[in-house]
């Protein structure tokens, strides 16, 4: 059963705002060990220097895209298994196929609040503590 | 952005979609015109000038808990998501590049003295919201104690607003709460109903 606050999980969104808001319902949710991306490069640059545990990452940013950013996590041996969440809006329903087809590990709506967010994240990595 | 009483005549021709509160509607039609009428709530026009796509949504953050000063509270929530998904939809459809948004932002009206100032709390939303993604407004009409028809040609970005007699405030000021009511219900349960694909 992991405790929320020794997993590590990276949020990745090129909007400040959603980053916040991911943030401040991580952190409701007891997890303390967030790292913020502001794109998908960014989240590459950054896997390879922290230790990372769940990706939250958004579907649609500007250079790489949360597609994108899940193939080349899934292609790499450090990264393959690592858990990934993807955000979408409702009308992206039929791209969440191929996000599954991909390899995701499971997918939140957007706008979510914290029991949504906590019933997804126990779905990929187990009930928290 | 024209203001005036009368309608420009690109205005009064071609296809008139309705905007309606908790829509986001995106086009290139050069024939089409969005339309909507704001009181406290907010619309904002987000346009790609290089793609001529550009888009309009609506919605009005009613919650006014103490939730409501917490710039993530869920009514701060629903909004960043409001624009968040007008601002993703022109630029899939469009360039892809931030660059080349225009964006204007209209409503937030105080046209119910009996409540407090939601359309104020709309407009430190938006404001706010556009600040922190580093995004200029090209345009605004906010504020003010009347409500207002806002019309948007999506493909080349004019804007045209008229400002509506205040014998209309009280009833659209109900209306704009009692809608708003309904979505946050709609909202709720859709999220309790989401489709459990794992």
């Amino acid at each position: 059963m992991p405790k929320a606050s020794a997993v590590s999980v990276m949020i990745v969104d090129d909007q400040q705002s959603m980053r916040g808001i991911c943030k401040y319902i991580l952190t409701q949710l007891g997890f303390t060990n967030i790292v913020e991306a502001k794109s998908g490069r960014d989240a590459l640059g950054k896997l390879e220097k922290s230790n990372v545990d769940l990706i939250i990452s958004d579907w649609n940013m500007d250079d790489i895209d949360g597609l994108t950013l899940l193939r080349v996590i899934r292609k790499h041996p450090k990264t393959q298994a690592m858990p990934f969440i993807m955000a979408t809006g409702r009308s992206d329903k039929e791209q969440v196929k191929e996000a599954i087809s991909s390899g995701v590990n499971n997918y939140i709506i957007k706008p979510f609040d914290a029991s949504t967010m906590k019933k997804r994240i126990e779905a990929v990595i187990g009930v928290l503590s | 952005m024209v203001l005036s009483s009368s309608l420009p005549p690109e205005f009064d021709r071609g296809v008139v979609t309705t905007v309606h509160q908790g829509d986001c509607l995106v086009s290139s039609e050069a024939d089409l015109t969005f339309s909507t009428v704001l009181g406290s709530c907010i619309s904002a026009c987000v346009r790609d000038r290089t793609a001529h796509v550009g888009g309009m949504n609506h919605f009005l953050l009613a919650e006014q808990s103490a939730s409501a000063a917490d710039r993530y509270g869920a009514s701060a929530r629903y909004g960043a998501f409001a624009m968040e998904q007008l601002i993703n939809q022109v630029l899939t459809r469009g360039s892809g590049k931030k660059a080349n948004l225009e964006i204007k932002v209209f409503g937030g009206g105080k046209i119910n003295g009996a409540l407090d100032d939601i359309g104020a709390k709309n407009i430190e939303f938006v404001r706010e919201f556009l600040l922190n993604e580093g995004y200029e407004m090209a345009k605004e009409d906010l504020g003010g104690t009347y409500a207002r028809r806002v019309m948007f040609k999506p493909h080349s970005g004019r804007a045209f607003v008229k400002r509506l007699d205040n014998a209309a405030n009280a009833s659209i000021a109900r209306e704009e709460l009692a809608v708003a009511a309904r979505r946050h219900k709609l909202i709720t349960k859709s999220v309790l109903d989401d489709i459990e694909l794992f």
